[in-house]
């Protein structure tokens, strides 16, 4: 990698959009007398389930991600919480790809509330409109083609990290341009956990060097980050992702697949929270296949409530188990054959979670080892291999023309339906 | 969590439909008690897909509360499935 010392000097032209409090903001447009009420997303209909997003004007009297909906009303009695509804954020991430799809072939949606649009390669005609008009433009249209309520932030840079920086700087709506003109003045403004990338375990790291502002980690030489701070490249990335220069435009294979489930009680007996694994195994089944994949590992694993009478973990840093009193089990296999089926997948799990602790809050299950499905090796089982196929591609059909688990094993009645529902994807976008 | 309430009513719609981005609006419904709802605003339509039937839904509202509608555009009918926030 060839370093540059100096800062990017390119007139911006990628530009990252971001739907903040995206669930919440979505929920107030679709449901008129919610707006401009304090609003708490949750993924499930009780008051101690965790809020996963709140809208401004529940951040605003100090709901934060993260909080159970009861203690969120303490500090804000008039709280709405409502239940999550996937279906209509995938609408509006839909429509926001539709839009920026407009502007350049360039677009890559970063998760369902955010995305990034590289001009570089656009049609001059509508690089010369200059990005701060595209960028009001968005605004616009977010308005008038999804609703009222819809707001983003709008932020524009030479690479990506600088674009979602400035994406940042002015919620809830936004739109901020960072050069190498105002680039010092801007980071100056922050902390080192405001970037991205940069939580409590990389700040540690650079505070160890004594780096404790975003302008000290611009000043420091490419060098002692490598060596001294992340001790890999990653060290001389940020170097070049602090001055404007892009090193993020990559795109990453899908090494892995699989879903987890907070128990829908306390204590439940292991049928049945084998029921629901077996649940996510159809589940996580599904998405390998939906991706032409197949896979050659399985991950369970498990988080427990905190046994009584043990001590309570101490506040402050640490990994999160130790934060919020969990405990965490995993157990894996790697088979030397490649497999795809639900029933391949499940077996498995069941197997491994033989030695599961008692207690359990969460469980768990990710495939790894992927690779795509044209595996040339002709296998001694051909002939059940092939049958074995050929009923999975039937049932997904079915399944895909009638609805979701119109066919599914016998031992998931009832808990696919309402239980183990699928929620929010956060992270990627491959499913959406 | 919000008084919202799950109904699987069958209405009769009076909708009209246009041009532009939204085309199909509905303005007024009759709900199985006889009461006629004025659709004041639609906040936000979107499709669902139940297998490969998609069913439009729309939040409205009247003013005095929201509702969630469902068409099916397979089968041509409409439901109204949820309540909420009535004053």
């Amino acid at each position: 990698m060839k370093l540059q010392t100096g800062y990017n000097p390119e007139t911006p032209l990628v530009m990252h959009i971001d739907l903040n409090s995206c669930f919440a903001t979505v929920e107030q447009q679709a449901r008129v007398r919610l707006r401009n009420r304090p609003v708490a997303i949750v993924n499930r209909r009780t008051e101690h389930t965790m809020i996963v997003t709140a809208s401004y004007e529940a951040k605003d009297m100090g709901v934060t991600l993260g909080m159970k909906l009861k203690d969120a009303k303490k500090i804000c009695p008039d709280l709405v919480g409502v239940e999550s509804d996937p279906a209509k954020y995938r609408y509006v991430y839909h429509k926001m790809l539709d839009i920026m799809n407009d502007y350049s072939a360039h677009v890559r949606m970063k998760s369902i509330d955010e995305g990034v649009i590289d001009f570089h390669e656009a049609p001059k005609a509508i690089r010369q409109r200059g990005m701060e008009t595209i960028g009001m433009e968005i605004k616009g249209r977010l308005i008038t083609e999804i609703g009222k309520a819809m707001r983003c932030n709008v932020g524009i840079a030479t690479n990506r990290f600088l674009a979602k920086t400035a994406a940042s700087l002015h919620k809830p709506d936004g739109l901020d341009i960072i050069t190498a003109q105002n680039l010092r003045e801007t980071l100056g403004g922050l902390e080192l956990t405001k970037l991205t990338g940069i939580a409590h375990r990389n700040e540690a790291r650079l505070n160890a060097v004594g780096i404790h502002t975003p302008l000290q980690f611009l000043d420091a030489d490419a060098q002692m980050l490598r060596s001294m701070v992340f001790k890999s490249i990653n060290g001389d990335q940020w170097h070049q992702r602090l001055r404007g220069w892009e090193v993020d435009d990559v795109d990453y294979d899908m090494k892995t697949a699989g879903r987890q489930f907070v128990l829908d009680g306390y204590n439940l007996p292991y049928e049945q929270i084998l029921k629901r694994l077996h649940h996510l195994c159809e589940a996580t089944g599904k998405k390998i296949r939906s991706q032409g994949k197949v896979a050659r590992g399985v991950v369970v694993w498990a988080t427990t409530h905190r046994e009584q009478g043990a001590p309570r973990p101490e506040p402050g840093r640490g990994g999160w188990e130790v934060q919020r009193g969990s405990r965490y089990w995993h157990a894996r296999h790697m088979s030397t054959a490649p497999f795809f089926s639900d029933q391949a997948i499940y077996s498995q799990a069941k197997q491994l979670f033989r030695n599961a602790p008692p207690l359990i809050r969460t469980i768990g299950v990710t495939v790894y080892e992927l690779s795509d499905d044209v595996d040339p090796q002709l296998s001694l089982f051909g002939d059940e291999l092939a049958r074995e196929r050929q009923i999975i591609t039937a049932v997904d059909e079915i399944n895909d023309r009638y609805g979701k688990n119109v066919i599914h094993s016998a031992d998931t009645i009832g808990i696919g339906g309402s239980a183990v529902n699928e929620k929010i994807p956060f992270g990627s976008t491959r499913y959406l | 969590m919000n008084d919202e309430l799950f109904l699987d009513e069958r209405i009769e719609v009076l909708a009209t439909f246009g041009s532009g981005l939204n085309p199909c609006y509905p303005r007024k419904f009759k709900r199985a008690n006889g009461r006629v709802v004025d659709v004041e605003e639609i906040g936000l339509r979107h499709p669902t897909t139940q297998g490969r039937r998609t069913v439009h839904v729309f939040d409205v509202t009247d003013g005095a509360a929201d509702y969630r509608l469902e068409f099916d555009a397979e089968r041509l009918t409409w439901r109204l499935t949820r309540e909420g926030d009535r004053e």
